[in-house]
């Protein structure tokens, strides 16, 4: 099949996946209008969330029989059909994996208005977490994954597959012979790949491929450094600036690979180390990447699972990083000031060839691409109001790349990072797996305890905490794995509902890297091309410099954030 | 046979490498052969779809580092061209051995401190042994 004719296929692939991602309509509202009586309650774990897939029956207490029987939504609600003739006593069973069983008599009222033909709804039932072998195991392979992936001992892809493999196995292979170790079915698995993420990841990866391509960071770079006219501490902010405008927008990775070559060419042909240049460069991507909802995969999860918009972030966090980010620059330049002073042996040749290189090598492809990023932006911010979903906006914005530029099809698909998105999937199959055993239950029921109703010692403590996490642990995972507790500290820590918590995990999560090497990939990428130049960043002075930057930019943003909430 | 291979890095590690072997072009009269080599080993534990792009970026960050060897040699007085491969550091050393059969190569004694040496100090000598099986070049360490 050629290239032309495989186009509508894969639009079609597009719209039909940004069709599946719509928010669909809410399936309680269908229980709202009944014909016919019913019985109506809400099921709720300790904490006060909804649990769904319980199975809840109505049963008659004399001889126990079944008389109707059905399962609680996403929301924890359901609605029993009732029988033609009502027993004079019933009792409603609650049953599912991981809680305690729960009978609960019927109140008589209840019953007579049943028996009446009125619908009743009955008050909230509290199921109780029930800790089982699947709870362990799940939460060592959580463990397991996370070392795996922080030790390099394996591809974080291949770690989190084969992590959400294994459980599925016990799950299917254990639990016949040992009903505790059922931990989830295949389908409620897939429930927790969160689409949304997958989708807006994808549809920027495929506009990100074509912007790289077009020479505009060379561009970039070359007029950061003809606009310095030698002054060194010019030529520094701007090419943070220019780093971290690019990671709000691409991902830090993405950046970071883009940008670090280019600078190392800056910095030989000035005769200084690169290294005084890539390290606040890499602080300012870490640090400007989350001032939007698509400028970090952390961020995009939080966005996705707070339900945070894009004009949500802009107005709530991009204000507080914008003056961490001039912190960071101020810091940069006293930290490196000694370095980038130096008399240094300037290079007419080196010079002569930067200025060749500085060109955009596509305009063409660069002018499209820059009408669909405008229109994109547009709809990210606009979009809010017609309940646009990011990962649409995101999917729209590439199939209308793919259709005006008509690029080689199957260089652009492989342009999508198909190992990342499987890493995604698989990790949210292992975080959910955790959820669902009542692990991170446990943990947000112990925090909660921890904080209390101190909404500031919340922000504190999420922020650092995830800070420090952050530092040796990948972001991605810890943050997905923070999701649901911060979801039910919103709920509990009062003043928390406006959300001001996820914020202070996107911050604590995405600047913690700034801390240590490891902390980011964006970190591990920079100092992989620097020591391909022969300037390496060892472990222990990134970590000098980092430090300072980490606890300078985060006190800044959490200050901004006790200003606005 | 003529000519000095050099692999390079840049950085100041190659400092001493690229000033021995200016040192013997200057005595012997022989052009230098700079040689960079592209190795993206680096990117295994990310992401593999940009492994083409970054690795046309990093043979342009070769070409800086090549091209301020040259300029080093030319100040020095000697000739110099830059090569730039893209593959294993050692492979690609006796690739062009093979290829340029240069009387001398230039290599650069590795750091016990250093964690990413491609030569241990037991392996040089076997691998000194193995080019000049291949091509006959000298082979001449650097100091640390």
């Amino acid at each position: 099949m050629k290239s032309k004719t495989r186009l509508p296929w894969i639009i079609i692939l597009l719209v039909s996946a940004g069709a599946m991602i719509l928010p669909v309509k809410d399936q309680a509202a269908a229980h709202e209008t009944p014909s016919q009586p019913r019985l109506y309650g809400l099921v709720e774990d300790e904490q006060f969330q909804p649990v769904k897939d319980v199975n809840v029956k109505l049963v008659d207490a004399l001889d126990a029989r079944v008389l109707s029987t059905n399962r609680t939504l996403e929301d924890g609600r359901y609605a029993l059909a009732l029988p033609d003739r009502i027993p004079a006593e019933l009792e409603i069973l609650l049953e599912r994996p991981h809680f305690k069983d729960r009978v609960i008599p019927l109140e008589k009222d209840a019953v007579a208005a049943l028996q009446n033909g009125s619908s009743v709804t009955l008050p909230t039932f509290v199921l109780k977490r029930e800790i089982t072998a699947s709870l362990w195991i799940a939460g060592s392979v959580f463990i397991v994954v996370l070392i795996l992936i922080a030790t390099g001992f394996l591809h974080n892809t291949l770690a989190a597959f084969a992590g959400a493999s294994f459980l599925l196995m016990v799950s299917y292979l254990g639990s016949p012979f040992l009903p505790q170790l059922e931990i989830f079915s295949f389908s409620q698995a897939t429930s927790y790949i969160d689409w949304n993420v997958i989708f807006l990841i994808m549809g920027m990866m495929i506009v990100i491929a074509v912007i790289e391509n077009t020479g505009i960071f060379h561009w970039l770079a070359f007029h950061a450094y003809r606009i310095s006219n030698g002054k060194m501490w010019i030529l520094l902010s701007v090419l943070m600036l220019i780093t971290g405008i690019s990671s709000a927008f691409l991902d830090n990775v993405t950046t970071m690979l883009l940008m670090t070559p280019i600078t190392v060419q800056i910095a030989l042909a000035l005769g200084i180390s690169p290294l005084v240049l890539l390290i606040p460069e890499v602080f300012a991507s870490n640090v400007i990447g989350v001032s939007t909802l698509i400028g970090t995969p952390t961020n995009i999860l939080i966005g996705s699972f707070g339900n945070i918009t894009f004009n949500d972030f802009l107005i709530n966090l991009t204000p507080g990083i914008l003056a961490a980010f001039i912190g960071l620059v101020i810091y940069s330049w006293f930290s490196f000031r000694t370095e980038l002073e130096s008399e240094n042996a300037v290079s007419p040749t080196l010079l002569e060839k930067l200025a060749e290189r500085g060109k955009i090598t596509d305009p063409e492809n660069l002018k499209k691409s820059g009408w669909i990023g405008a229109g994109m932006l547009l709809l990210f911010i606009f979009g809010e109001r017609i309940h646009l979903l990011p990962a649409v906006t995101a999917l729209i914005g590439a199939a209308a790349l793919l259709l005006w530029i008509r690029p080689d099809i199957e260089e652009m698909i492989g342009a999508v990072d198909w190992t990342t998105l499987v890493f995604f999937m698989s990790l949210f199959i292992v975080v959910g797996a955790i959820q669902e055993v009542g692990l991170i239950s446990i943990i947000a029921s112990q925090i909660g305890k921890l904080i209390g109703d101190n909404l500031i010692l919340a922000m504190i403590v999420v922020t650092w905490f995830s800070a420090a996490l952050s530092m040796i642990v990948a972001n991605i995972p810890f943050t997905a794995a923070m999701l649901p507790v911060i979801g039910y500290l919103t709920t509990i820590v009062p003043g928390a509902d406006s959300k001001v918590l996820f914020y202070c995990l996107s911050v604590g999560a995405a600047l913690g890297g700034n801390g240590s090497l490891i902390g980011a990939s964006a970190n591990m990428i920079t100092a992989g091309i620097a020591e391909r130049a022969g300037y390496k960043i060892t472990y222990k002075y990134f970590m000098k410099k980092g430090l300072p930057a980490l606890a300078l930019t985060i006190s800044i943003s959490l200050i901004w954030l006790f200003i606005r909430f | 046979m003529s000519g000095i291979l050099c692999a390079i890095r840049g950085g100041p590690s190659s400092q001493p490498t690229i000033l021995k072997a200016i040192e013997l072009a200057q005595d012997t009269d022989q052009v230098i052969y700079f040689l960079y080599v592209v190795n993206l080993d680096f990117l295994t534990h990310t992401s593999s779809s940009k492994t083409n792009h970054i690795s046309k970026e990093i043979e342009e960050m070769g070409e800086f580092i090549l091209l301020s060897a040259q300029e080093q040699a030319e100040k020095g007085g000697v000739k110099a061209q830059g090569i730039i491969r893209d593959g294993k550091v050692l492979e690609e050393i006796l690739s062009c051995c093979e290829e340029y059969k240069p009387a001398y190569l230039i290599l650069g004694r590795p750091q016990e401190d250093m964690e990413n040496n491609l030569l241990t100090l037991e392996r040089l000598g076997s691998f000194a042994d193995q080019i000049k099986e291949v091509c006959q070049a000298e082979v001449v360490f650097t100091e640390k």
